[in-house]
């Protein structure tokens, strides 16, 4: 598994290993203690994925109410 | 006898006549060509008197003659016509007058004269009088015809009626002169001399009508042929004639076959020029009114082209396209975005649905011992912690650090 700091991923990353991290859970057989810090990740990941996708937004917006001005 | 005279001791009038006589004599008989100038041969008289007049010259001779001789050649004998006669110079006392006794007398032959003619055409000819190269150009429009020509003759008319009818305008400058006989050349030439100083005259016509080879032989005189020549103003010449040619016209600068044609070659036709000048300039306006017109068909059909006619209209195209664009744009951006934000929010639910987010979130809490691995273990029993070990507790909304302590119930 590997641990790069959630802040240092590119979204396209962050959401690729935020489906990995599902994926791994859903398919189960892992200890708790595995579990437990995988799902920590996967909360981790969403939350970086959202603050992204929030980003875009905003920057979407400002770029059309300048267009507008 | 011979002793000079003196006034104290002058000469008898008898004495100065018979030495003047004798001088005269000492001169014999002599063959002499002239023109017969005037002839007076009345009948019943024995002799007849004729003067004899130099073609070019203004000098003449009185003859006389025994009327059988005048009489034998009526023909021969009659004004204006050139003559070679032999006779002797002689002195008459009686009158004081000099004439020459004539014993022999005889036309000059037509012959003789187109001979002469034709000899002085040849050497006229070989000094390059008749070259085209001297020929000058006549003004298009004379300012001032000088015309010579016979007093009130019908060469005269006919050139000037003639020039008027084509150009009423037209100014002449007329000499008149004879046109035949002994005067004629000299008469001429003068005229020739008074047009050719008048710097108003820009041409200059020789006009009579036609007549016999004696009558035209002032036109092949060579004193005239000469003057014409000479002259700076272009001669023209019309001598009505046939079939002969008189000289005068190889030398004139144009020869014109009758006074008529003159009066035609010296003058544009008013009337002529006016049309062909009215032509000329409508073919130069219906040629500019059609340029105009071209062109303005041209401009016209420019204008029309769209970009002209509506110069926005592109622009608004393009403006229409960048607008789609941008819409199609955005829409693709929020697509995504929303695309994006889905997929994130199934991947949550799944992970929430997963983890123990919902056991927490009722109030339990997992305790994991902190260790230096990657992964903690979750405390399941108390035999896992010794007094002091750090744990790491996580709740519904974050994690708290704790250590555990001395059990006091131990």
């Amino acid at each position: 598994m590997p641990d790069t700091p959630v802040g240092e991923l590119g979204y396209e990353q962050a959401r690729d290993e935020l489906v990995e991290v599902v994926r791994a859970l859903e398919t189960g057989g892992l200890g708790l203690d595995e579990s437990v810090a995988l799902w920590e990740r996967g909360e981790a990941l969403a939350k970086r994925c959202e603050e992204a996708l929030a980003g875009a937004r905003e920057r979407v917006e400002k770029a059309l109410s300048e267009a507008e001005e | 006898m011979s002793s000079p005279s003196t006034e104290e001791a002058p000469w008898p009038v008898r004495t100065v006549a018979r030495k003047i006589s004798e001088w005269i004599d000492r001169l014999g008989a002599v063959w002499v060509e002239g023109q017969l100038a005037q002839v007076t041969a009345r009948a019943g008289t024995g002799t007849a008197f004729l003067t004899l007049r130099d073609p070019v010259a203004n000098v003449s001779l009185q003859l006389t003659a025994p009327m059988g001789l005048v009489s034998e050649q009526r023909e021969v004998v009659a004004e204006g016509n050139r003559v070679i006669v032999h006779g002797k110079p002689s002195f008459f006392p009686g009158r004081g007058t000099l004439s020459i006794r004539v014993d022999r007398i005889r036309a000059v032959g037509l012959g003789e004269l187109l001979a002469r003619i034709e000899r002085l055409r040849r050497l006229l000819a070989a000094e390059g009088l008749f070259d085209r190269a001297r020929k000058r150009r006549l003004p298009f429009l004379p300012q001032r015809i000088g015309l010579i020509t016979g007093r009130a003759s019908a060469a005269e008319h006919d050139v000037v009626s003639n020039a008027q009818a084509r150009w009423p305008a037209v100014e002449f400058r007329i000499e008149n002169t004879a046109t035949q006989g002994g005067l004629a050349v000299a008469q001429i030439v003068e005229a020739l001399e008074i047009l050719d100083r008048d710097p108003a005259v820009d041409v200059i016509v020789l006009a009579r009508g036609g007549g016999s080879v004696e009558d035209l032989l002032p036109f092949s005189d060579e004193t005239l042929c000469r003057a014409v020549a000479a002259c700076r103003t272009p001669v023209v010449s019309a001598i009505g004639h046939e079939p002969d040619t008189p000289l005068v016209d190889h030398v004139a600068d144009l020869r014109c076959s009758t006074p008529t044609e003159a009066g035609r070659r010296l003058v544009p036709d008013l009337a002529e020029e006016t049309a062909r000048i009215a032509g000329l300039r409508d073919r130069g306006r219906r040629a500019l009114h059609g340029w105009v017109d071209r062109e303005q068909r041209l401009i016209d059909s420019l204008r029309a082209r769209p970009v002209l006619a509506d110069p926005l209209r592109d622009m608004a195209r393009r403006h229409e396209e960048l607008e789609r664009l941008r819409a199609a744009t955005h829409a693709a951006v929020d697509r995504r975005i929303e695309r994006e934000v889905r997929e994130i929010g199934h991947l949550r639910a799944r992970l929430t649905a997963l983890g123990p987010a919902a056991t927490l979130a009722r109030g339990y809490a997992i305790v994991q011992r902190v260790t230096s691995d990657d992964v903690l273990p979750v405390l399941r029993s108390v035999a896992q912690v010794g007094a002091g070990d750090a744990l790491r507790i996580r709740v519904g909304d974050g994690v708290v650090h704790a250590a555990v302590q001395d059990d006091p119930d131990a």
